[in-house]
């Protein structure tokens, strides 16, 4: 195997690692870099555990070869919230029951994630549809999309909060 | 009845949603999981499957997988001192010396530095078969020339077992009505997120600690002692988080620990192993297939007289939990009604295929869909509403079932109806089918080991006040211990989060069945509020001893008569300082009632039992026979809910997978290989599948688990077969008997009936 330099950014902060560009950028986040949110249900693909968000989109990282990563902006759970307040996504799954065995929460939640960025309302049935690849054994799903619509919700009442303020001032 | 305290109040109003501290560490990634495990020096183990479904090892070389670089050491049947084992019949061997006996049957084994280099050696090795004719099906495989897959199994019956109760014949001779049908049952498997994995490491006292999740830890901990031959004490589990388990991992898998601890034995160092999802598929042990010819006896008004059971189920080529999955299967479903007698043939056949086991709820959810569709049948021949007939005949409390349970509290005429009026029974949708399901599902089993019938806990102050809660009850999502919590905290009169439970490691936790037979809450719960109400009474004790008073403890606070107050805190130290160190310390051990259990299965084999009605409503297209599940209404009789948020859960949750098995699932085989051994072809519902589900709880009260509490977690998939199977039938005019209920299949009926467009 060749192994080549490759450099991105993983949740904000620059990375530079060396790892053959064919190896899966989960197996480089989980074994080189220790970011273990992303988990292997299947490596194929069809369980969507290992989802993370690249530029914006949500992925399947055990399909997306190291080399495709290199100078893109990867985020994972550890990257949605700055450690000390949880991001609305974080809290209504805990207050919503949607977590169970927890394999497919953080995969579920980088889905939820991209969602929201470019749907910030989503119907319930788009909720549906954005996390049809992430698959859940445990809940059945129900609490799962209540708990995304929820985030959705609180976070435009802080998106119109932080407008009204601006406004004021 | 329980007593009706202000904390009992408390406990199903404001508490009712309680999530205990572990949830967050999974929604932000924190959780460590079993594969998630890495320690130092650790080596990857990998296993060489069998690539033919029946043969014998003439030869194998494994000198060149040796010599590679990276390779610590390869493991062959012919290297194990163990005698075959199993978790029923001993049957299995870690790794196979001479005969293997199907597609996926562990050969051989590698433990090196990485998992690439592990994978690479198994190329390397090089095993010379003999293959022998092998048998795929049941009835094949019971014919005097079928090959044989044990010796001491003539016709590859691994178990059988033959009841009567009551007078059959004469039911059937007198019966106005006989329906009886034939229904199939494929391979299903629980299909959690995580595939098992493990690390063992060996220890230098020469004992084995096993890092696995595992639903029941002590007792893999027990085969594991009795397999390799250690002392009792050496061996140690310590459980990471799980990745799902619904029954598939009550003995996690048990040739992969049994392996990574050899491994680990040769080379003294720790070794990860995994499965990958085919090796889930292919190795792992999906439940029981079953073949069901079944016979009902009615008289003209409804009642039942008599039902007749003919059971095959397909072992596979090894027999881990599928005895037992037989039996509940076989007999479950009889006690869900009054049903006089009952003559039921069961045998349990070897063959070359996947051995099997058990997925949530044993089999109880698939004999359901025979059981449940010959009751539609019969209702539709006497013109009598199906939940009429359901109504009149179902089991009442203070009942004792045909089996001999003996049933206390019981909603299950409540749930049928609060199901249909939910479903709106009586103001149909035109064009939708209905269908209705019942069930019962024992809570806290008392016959699983006669000598281990309930369960204990431990419960300690701490010196800040706080408590610490051991139990070897296992939670992996369905809220145990966020229940434990509420319940500890109802004994202890404070706040549920400020009780920690810990029970993932066999060297400090109390002995447990664990997570099997629904007998978490009911009777793990119980050994939880007997431990904490010893504590609050030594507590009470040590408060009046230490202030030199009588105090009582209300509220959380502890006073005396003349108004001294002392909380937590204070008595810890106190009774640290008066013992060198100490804690207060509450044990409690619930044992249950004895009960009787005669030689032919006749007796109460439960603590309590749980009961449930689901209502579906479906509609299909006429034109392609495409199925649409609209809604299951599930309601449920758990005696009193302890966290609706988590017992929600478990009904979305349940449902869905019965939902899944009822459409989507099952094995498919090729000669003996498993042909969708993937999550691409094994198809398991996803966020746009599941249809609309609505739980209803029936609070009941029940005399013995904790506060009224009994099971919940495995009856939720019970009814859901059932329902679906004839809710689909009300639409097409006549029932699928082949799980999974596909268009294909759907679209047969309607041809036959010439209503297909």
């Amino acid at each position: 195997m060749d192994i080549g330099k490759i450099t991105f950014l993983l949740n904000d902060e620059p990375v530079t690692i060396y790892a053959d560009p064919a190896e899966s950028l989960l197996h480089l986040l989980r074994d080189q870099l220790g970011c273990m949110s992303p988990k292997e249900g299947c490596g194929r693909g069809e369980c969507g555990a290992c989802t993370v968000i690249l530029d914006g989109k949500a992925v399947n990282s055990c399909l997306v070869p190291a080399g495709k990563a290199a100078g893109k902006n990867i985020r994972t759970i550890e990257g949605i919230s700055d450690g000390k307040s949880v991001h609305p996504l974080q809290r209504a799954f805990v207050e919503k029951g949607a977590v169970q065995c927890g394999f497919c929460t953080s995969g579920m939640i980088m889905s939820a994630y991209a969602l929201l960025a470019e749907n910030p309302a989503p119907r319930q049935e788009e909720v549906k549809r954005a996390i049809s690849g992430n698959l859940c054994r445990c809940s059945g799903y129900k609490q799962i999309e209540e708990a995304i619509m929820t985030a959705a919700e609180e976070m435009n009442e802080n998106r119109v909060r932080f407008v009204e303020k601006e406004q004021k001032e | 009845m329980q007593p009706e305290t202000p904390a009992v109040r408390e406990l199903i109003s404001t508490e009712k949603n309680y999530q205990s501290a572990e949830v967050w560490t999974k929604v932000t990634g924190k959780a460590i999981y079993g594969i998630d495990l890495r320690l130092p020096g650790m080596l990857y183990g990998k296993i060489l499957r069998s690539s033919h479904p029946h043969a014998r090892i003439k030869k194998i070389k494994t000198s060149a997988a040796l010599k590679m670089p990276g390779v610590r050491t390869v493991l062959t049947g012919s290297d194990l001192s163990c005698s075959p084992y199993g978790i029923v019949i001993n049957d299995e061997m870690p790794l196979e010396p001479e005969h293997v006996r199907y597609v996926g049957d562990e050969v051989a084994a590698v433990a090196a530095v990485d998992d690439k280099k592990a994978e690479e050696a198994l190329k390397l090795i090089h095993v010379e078969y003999e293959t022998l004719p092998a048998v795929f099906d049941t009835g094949e495989a019971q014919l005097p020339e079928a090959p044989q897959l044990h010796e001491n199994f003539p016709g590859n019956v691994a178990w059988r077992r033959e009841v009567v109760r009551g007078d059959p014949e004469s039911a059937f001779r007198n019966a106005d009505l006989v329906v009886e049908g034939k229904f199939h049952i494929p391979q299903f498997h629980p299909a959690y997120l995580e595939p098992v994995a493990c690390v063992a490491v060996s220890e230098p006292d020469g004992g084995i600690t096993l890092h696995t999740a595992v639903q029941s830890p002590d007792i893999v901990r027990d085969l594991l002692a009795q397999v390799l031959k250690l002392p009792l004490s050496r061996v140690r589990i310590v459980g990471p988080v799980m990745g799902g388990g619904f029954g598939g991992k009550v003995y996690g898998n048990l040739n992969l620990y049994l392996i990574s601890a050899l491994l680990s034995m040769q080379t003294g160092l720790p070794v990860k192993m995994q499965l990958t999802r085919e090796e889930e598929f292919t190795a792992g042990r999906p439940m029981v297939a079953a073949e069901i010819k079944m016979r009902m006896a009615l008289g003209n008004d409804g009642t039942f007289l008599g039902r007749e059971m003919d059971l095959i189920t397909d072992n596979g080529a090894y027999s881990a939990q599928a005895p037992w999955v037989s039996n509940t299967l076989a007999e479950r479903n009889d006690s869900v009604y009054r049903i006089p007698a009952i003559k039921t043939k069961a045998r349990l056949v070897y063959t070359n295929k996947v051995p099997t086991g058990q997925y949530r709820a044993y089999g109880n959810q698939v004999a359901n869909f025979a059981c449940e569709s010959l009751i539609d049948m019969a209702a539709k021949k006497l013109k009598i509403d199906p939940l009429e007939m359901r109504l009149r005949n179902c089991v009442r409390p203070g009942e004792t079932t045909v089996h001999g349970l003996q049933i206390k509290s019981c909603g299950l005429a409540e749930c049928l109806a609060a199901a249909t009026e939910e479903i709106g029974w009586t103001k149909r949708k035109k064009g939708h089918g209905y269908g209705l399901s019942a069930a019962i599902h024992a809570s806290g089993s008392v016959v699983f080991d006669p000598n281990l019938r309930g369960a204990s806990a431990r419960i300690s102050l701490e010196l800040d006040g706080n408590i610490s809660l051991f139990t070897g009850e296992q939670d992996y999502g369905q809220g145990t211990h966020a229940a434990f919590s509420q319940i500890a905290a109802i004994a202890l009169d404070l706040e549920p989060s400020r009780i920690s439970v810990y029970s993932k490691d066999s060297l400090v936790t109390p002995y447990s069945m664990g997570a099997l037979g629904m007998r978490q809450a009911t009777i793990g719960g119980k050994a939880v509020q007997l431990a904490a109400e010893k504590l609050r009474e030594k507590i009470i004790r040590t408060s009046s001893e230490m202030i030199g008073e009588p105090v009582i403890m209300e509220n959380g606070r502890i006073r005396s008569a003349s108004g001294r107050q002392v909380d937590f805190t204070e008595i810890a130290h106190y009774y640290h300082g008066q013992t060198s160190g100490l804690t207060l310390t509450g044990e409690g051990s619930y044992v249950p009632p004895e009960s009787s259990y005669d030689d032919t299965k006749y007796g109460n084999i439960a603590v309590t039992y749980s009961f449930a009605a689901h209502a579906a409503e479906v509609e299909i297209d006429p034109e392609t026979g495409a199925l649409t599940v609209h809604r299951i209404v599930a309601a449920h009789d758990s005696g009193r809910i302890i966290n609706h948020l988590s017992a929600s859960g478990q009904i979305y949750g349940g449902v869905a997978q019965g939902f899944g098995m009822s459409c989507l699932e099952g094995y498919l085989f090729n000669e003996g290989r498993v042909a969708n051994p993937t999550l691409a072809d094994y198809k398991i519902p996803t966020a746009l599948d599941v249809p609309d589900i609505t739980p209803l709880f029936i609070e009941t009260d029940d005399p013995e688990g904790p506060y009224g509490a009994k099971g919940l977690g495995e009856i939720v998939q019970v009814p859901v077969p059932g329902a679906l199977a004839n809710a689909v039938a009300d639409a097409a005019g006549g029932w699928v008997t082949e799980m999974p209920i596909t268009a294909e299949k759907i679209f047969r009926i309607l041809s036959n009936r010439g209503a297909a467009k």
